[in-house]
């Protein structure tokens, strides 16, 4: 027993140091990639005009968020219309998708629209919608629902269709109601499906703003990108590219924080601190 | 942070809308309701934009679209051209995008240190949205269908090398012993165990990079091209012929429907063992040609 614990004790010590090292692993041959490129840049092997040089795209990063900081509105357009699209989108997503899975003869007379949808690239259809809706935000943001729909839809359809036979059978046998299925069974099952579907969406989203606004040229960090690429500025294109990146990492993140928090059932540590909490309450509830 | 298990929901997980539990009955039975159902939609809503409730111009009526679809394929069938450049652009990313990512989670899957090397820059790959680097694209490979291809290549690339990399590292401990107990070699156990093990994902994988390999050849298009369907899409709806517009659209519906359907024979073909038809006709096969 003691000797098990002592173990335990050593292995996180060990690892953290083994983790520690890998990281400076990493830091050194991303920072040897990054120098190998500024030399080649420097010695005229590789063109800074199509491929910056890592000391101007971090220039222009200082450039862009602080001694301009140009970049604040931009964000602050695209990012609430990826906002605004993505909520209705997928609100519609969801109820939609809920409403056709209820009923298969809806579901049958649905199914070949759906395999042509799915098959049309989605995001081809913003020309159309700018035309039908005209310059500015509002095609903006039918193009973002349009694109943040169609994952929700399928993945709330598939997640209330494919429900488990044998609990199915189980919770009928014991008596339960519509509702009690929907509740205790279809909703729990159903819920991390849906997670997945909205992750996809935000992503979507994301894509879906920035072909809006290479299309429009107007604001936003689509149209930034453009005008700093069509100025041959590749280091700034480059610096709003990686925002991006952070952006998307940030999207990520959120959304697995966010599964998290909603489908707790579905994830060892949010079932125990969840069922440690009730037992609490439970328990506090009997002494009282 | 590993990129297998976890960026695999957003592969693995997106649901399906398939009905296996409907009854086999005569195909023409099973198609005329919907049939009727399709020109009862088509007849209300060309009723409802010639009696002025629906803008024409936001929404053609569904005549307009057809006469648009006859112009274009048949009286001047201008669209060939297009619909096969786009084509083209979309196939050929496609398979310099899968070509990498498959020898690259080969690599990945054959060497741990591999893996761990590459991970962080895929990952980063994977969360920058890749229709960003569009512009630059086009910048670097210039106004022709080079830049489509590159697009359509950086695209189409994550989905596969993810999908693939999973198929590739999972492993089924009992089989991979009774292999072992059988004496089978690492080449054996490779080809015989790992590489049908991964083909279903692989597949998966594949089907979903060819459909965003389209999205990526039509965005650039839409950025700067001179020909293709997402050129001629843009142009007629800024000249606000939006029958044609559609009829454009629709086509390229029919390119996604070519790529997926192919994509899906090559799966039936190759991965036979996951449907039960198949796999008794292949088994079969190969018992005549044992005997």
């Amino acid at each position: 027993m003691s000797e098990a614990i002592a173990i335990q004790k050593v292995k996180p010590g060990l690892q953290s140091s083994l983790a520690t090292r890998r990281m400076l692993t990493h830091g050194f041959i991303f920072l040897s990639l990054v120098l190998a490129w500024e030399f080649a840049s420097r010695a005229g092997l590789l063109d800074p005009l199509f491929f910056p040089r890592p000391s101007d795209i971090i220039a222009s990063i200082i450039r862009i968020y602080i001694t301009q900081g140009n970049v604040w509105y931009h964000l602050y357009v695209s990012l609430g219309l990826v906002l605004a699209g993505f909520i209705a989108g997928s609100i519609l997503g969801i109820f939609l998708g809920s409403l056709v899975g209820f009923s298969a003869l809806v579901r049958r007379f649905i199914k070949p629209y759906v395999i042509v949808l799915e098959a049309t690239p989605r995001i081809a259809v913003a020309p159309l919608l700018i035309a039908a809706l005209g310059f500015g935000a509002n095609s903006k943001i039918a193009i973002i629902m349009l694109v943040c729909f169609f994952a929700p839809f399928i993945n709330t359809l598939s997640g209330v269709v494919n429900v488990n036979e044998e609990k199915l059978e189980l919770l009928q046998s014991l008596g339960a109601s519509k509702f009690q299925i929907f509740r205790k069974l279809v909703l729990p099952e159903a819920v991390p499906v849906i997670m997945a579907g909205e992750r996809l969406a935000l992503t979507a989203a994301l894509s879906g703003v920035l072909v809006a606004e290479f299309i429009q040229r107007d604001q936003g960090i689509g149209a930034l990108i453009l005008t700093y690429t069509r100025n041959l500025n590749m280091a700034s294109a480059f610096a709003c590219i990686f925002t991006l990146t952070l952006i998307g990492f940030l999207i990520f993140r959120g959304m697995e924080w966010l599964d998290r928090k909603i489908a707790f059932w579905n994830h060892e540590e949010g079932m125990t601190r969840v069922s440690a909490k009730r037992r609490e309450r439970w328990l506090r509830r009997r002494r009282s | 942070m590993s990129i297998e298990p976890d960026n695999n929901i957003d592969v693995a997980e997106q649901g399906s809308v398939v009905d296996r539990t409907l009854p086999e009955s005569s195909m023409l039975k099973r198609a005329l309701p919907h049939f009727l159902l399709f020109a009862a939609l088509i007849s209300v809503w060309e009723f409802a934009v010639r009696a002025g409730l629906i803008n024409s111009i936001m929404v053609p009526q569904p005549s307009a679209i057809g006469a648009a679809i006859i112009d274009l394929y048949f009286i001047e069938g201008t669209i060939y051209k297009h619909f096969f450049i786009t084509l083209t652009e979309a196939v050929v990313g496609f398979v310099i995008g899968a070509g990498i990512a498959v020898a690259l989670a080969l690599g990945s899957s054959l060497s741990e240190l591999f893996k761990r090397y590459i991970s962080p820059y895929a990952i980063v790959m994977n969360v920058t949205p890749a229709i960003a680097l569009t512009p630059v694209i086009i910048a670097w490979f210039g106004y022709g269908i080079g830049s489509k291809i590159a697009l359509a290549a950086v695209i189409s690339f994550f989905p596969v090398y993810v999908n693939t990399l999973t198929g590739l590292i999972q492993t089924d401990q009992q089989r991979e012993e009774l292999f072992r107990s059988l004496g089978a070699s690492q080449m054996q156990i490779f080809r015989k165990l790992r590489i049908p093990l991964a083909l279903p994902l692989f597949f998966a994988g594949l089907k979903i990079g060819l459909t965003t390999a389209l999205i990526g050849a039509v965005v650039a298009e839409f950025a700067q091209a001179t020909d293709g369907i997402g050129v001629l899409m843009s142009r007629f709806s800024f000249q606000l012929n939006m029958g044609a517009s559609i009829a454009a659209l629709l086509s390229m519906t029919v390119i996604g429907l070519i790529l997926f359907y192919s994509m899906e024979f090559l799966d039936n073909r190759l991965v036979f063992w996951k449907r039960e038809k198949r796999r008794t006709a292949v088994s079969r096969a190969r018992a005549r040609a044992w005997k």
